[in-house]
């Protein structure tokens, strides 16, 4: 098995936080304590994030999507905590020129979940919307976790990494083809809870959804010419285990855009489902 | 029949017509029929309606599943393939996952003959129409359902039938179009689309984003709406829509395509590439932000072609 492998001493967040490099600020409501924060990000175009359309991997831009709604979901519901149960998205363009700025707001806070809608603008084309999330997250007790944070938040952009890998590296998702795509559990894609970081999940599925469209395709298509696009992202159950197993099944579409079904099971917790996802595939 | 009382005689859903079967602990289906009266401009059922059946054959079994606590929707998604044309349509529904507060649903949905078979496509294979999922928000009691009305037995079948569609759902339910660009579209609220506990049903809501987004992609391309094919509805229920109207408002995303009459309006938008949020607001209730809507659409001349390509089914 090849992929990346820390250097050093293990901090989930820190690893996490350098390869994606988002810059993340709290933006307080206008009325104080009474109202609720919105949240910016901006992150950069790296060239290791590009995907088949010369912009960001839709993936990846998951990721940073959550990572905006998460810490703002988060934040509304103090001293508890957040994890994040669902993800939709549409994305509209695949040839983003970047830096790619995100904001967001809390939809709805009620005792049980938060829901946050999310906008994607490309700085790089005039600031226009190129994307649009909702997230959904759970409430849950932190426990010993801590959580106190300078408001209003503000998490600077970190610089680059040297010898940055490519996302397949970084998330130890195994070389292939076909419908079935394998990701292994190392220690630096465990969030601070301790599971698989919710972010590898929707890399994983970026990558299955493309490889299996490949592979049931009936033209000369190639996964370097497909790149997925629009994202459905149910987290079902933690990933304690590994390795993880990503199971597509290429549902139909018109001419140069599948959708496919990807479900994602936990292989070492008795092979149980844990995300199930849907992505549309697009030829580009 | 009714369960607990719901749908009234006179409801859209009535109307509309509806056949389910819970078929397990985990598993039912439910057809209905593809008119005119609900097709959008590719012949086929409106995602809305699609996301209708599935919000009813879904509650159908999240009803059995978690007796005696209730549900309601927390979002849904519909993404179609190709058109929906049936004569009818029918959605597969299977149990994903039940948690403590919510529950997991997905559905497969097919065109099907009147009696329920398939109508399969080339080769003999089946075809999906699209794929969905809803999430169910569990709320603790409050199950109204009596056993007779939603006994143990399986399978367990259930009609809603009413005096049918003489006209447009849209034009049934009283939607109007007030600012085509603006996705601004307008549905009174009245017991006729109410849900169990009395505000708007989620299929209409899911509807009338479906509608505000083919009225907003439409003008935005320049194909207009009978150009424009909503395939795609990520809905997310925020509150409940009470008082109405519901009045929506979109905003287009860019879909990198070159203006009509700059470039044919095969390349306004790409196979992937027109995109609106859309949202409800009851503006008799203070505006309130009721649905968030993220929709797709696609030219009708690019939805239509038969599948081919990287759609292949495997």
């Amino acid at each position: 098995m090849s992929g990346f492998t820390p250097s050093e001493p293990v901090d989930v967040r820190h690893y996490m936080s350098e390869y994606f490099r988002l810059e993340r600020w709290e933006i307080p409501s206008a009325d104080g304590d009474e109202g609720l924060s919105e949240f910016g990000g901006r992150v950069p175009l790296d060239p290791h994030h590009r995907g088949a359309g010369g912009g960001m991997r839709t993936g990846v831009l998951l990721t940073n999507v959550d990572s905006v709604g998460g810490f703002l979901a988060g934040l509304s519901v103090l001293p508890r905590w957040t994890v994040t149960t669902s993800l939709m998205a549409t994305v509209t363009r695949l040839d983003h020129r970047g830096p790619l700025r995100l904001h967001g707001r809390v939809l709805r806070r009620g005792r049980n979940s938060v829901v946050a809608g999310l906008t994607v603008a490309d700085e790089g084309r005039g600031d226009v919307l190129v994307a649009a999330a909702t997230g959904t997250f759970a409430v849950l007790d932190p426990g010993d976790m801590r959580l106190e944070f300078p408001r209003p938040a503000t998490v600077p952009m970190p610089p680059p990494m040297a010898d940055t890998p490519l996302p397949e590296a970084f998330f130890r998702i195994d070389p292939g083809v076909g419908t079935t795509t394998r990701l292994e559990l190392a220690d630096h894609l465990r969030n601070p809870w301790g599971i698989l970081h919710g972010g590898a999940v929707a890399v994983l599925v970026d990558v299955a959804a493309c490889r299996a469209a490949a592979s049931t395709g009936a033209g000369p298509v190639t996964v370097e010419g497909l790149a997925a696009a629009d994202t459905v992202l149910h987290y079902l159950r933690p990933v304690r285990v590994g390795p993880v197993e990503a199971r597509c099944s290429v549902v139909g579409g018109p001419p140069g855009r599948a959708l496919v079904r990807v479900a994602v099971h936990d292989l070492g917790a008795e092979d149980r489902l844990v995300s199930l996802a849907s992505v549309v595939v697009l030829e580009v | 029949m009714a369960v607990g009382g719901y749908p009234p005689a006179t409801h859209f859903l009535g109307d509309l017509g509806f056949r389910s079967e819970v078929l397990s602990d985990t598993s039912a289906k439910g057809l209905t029929r593809v008119s005119p009266h609900v097709a959008g401009a590719d012949g086929g059922a409106r995602a809305g309606v699609v996301a209708t059946l599935v919000d009813v054959v879904g509650g159908m079994l999240g009803v059995r599943i978690l007796r005696p606590d209730w549900m309601a929707t927390a979002d849904l998604t519909v993404q179609l393939v190709r058109p929906a044309t049936g004569p009818c349509i029918e959605a597969r529904v299977e149990l994903v996952r039940r948690g403590r507060t919510t529950m997991v649903l997905e559905a497969v949905v097919v065109n099907v003959d009147e009696d329920g078979t398939e109508v399969l496509g080339g080769g003999g294979a089946s075809e999906p129409v699209a794929w969905c999922t809803t999430t169910f928000a569990i709320l603790t009691g409050g199950n109204r359902t009596t056993t007779e009305e939603l006994p143990f037995d399986l399978p367990s079948t259930m009609e809603i039938g009413g005096a049918g569609l003489k006209r447009s759902l849209a034009e049934t339910l009283g939607i109007s179009v007030m600012d085509a660009a603006a996705g601004r579209v307008s549905l009174p609220v009245r017991p006729y689309v109410h849900n169990s506990i009395g505000a708007v049903q989620g299929g209409a809501m899911a509807l009338l984003g479906d509608l505000a987004a083919t009225e907003a992609l439409g003008a935005a391309t320049g194909l207009g709406p009978a150009g424009m094919v909503v395939t795609d509805l990520q809905v997310a229920y925020l509150a409940l829509g009470r008082v109405g109207p519901i009045v929506t408002a979109a905003t287009v995303l860019d879909g990198g395509g070159v203006p009509a009459g700059g470039g044919g309006p095969d390349r306004v938008v790409g196979p992937g590439a027109a995109s609106a949020v859309v949202e409800l607001v009851d503006t008799g209730a203070g505006d309130r932000l009721c649905t968030v809507i993220d929709a797709r659409g696609m030219p009708v001349s690019a939805f239509t072609p038969p599948a081919v390509s990287v759609a292949a089914a495997p």
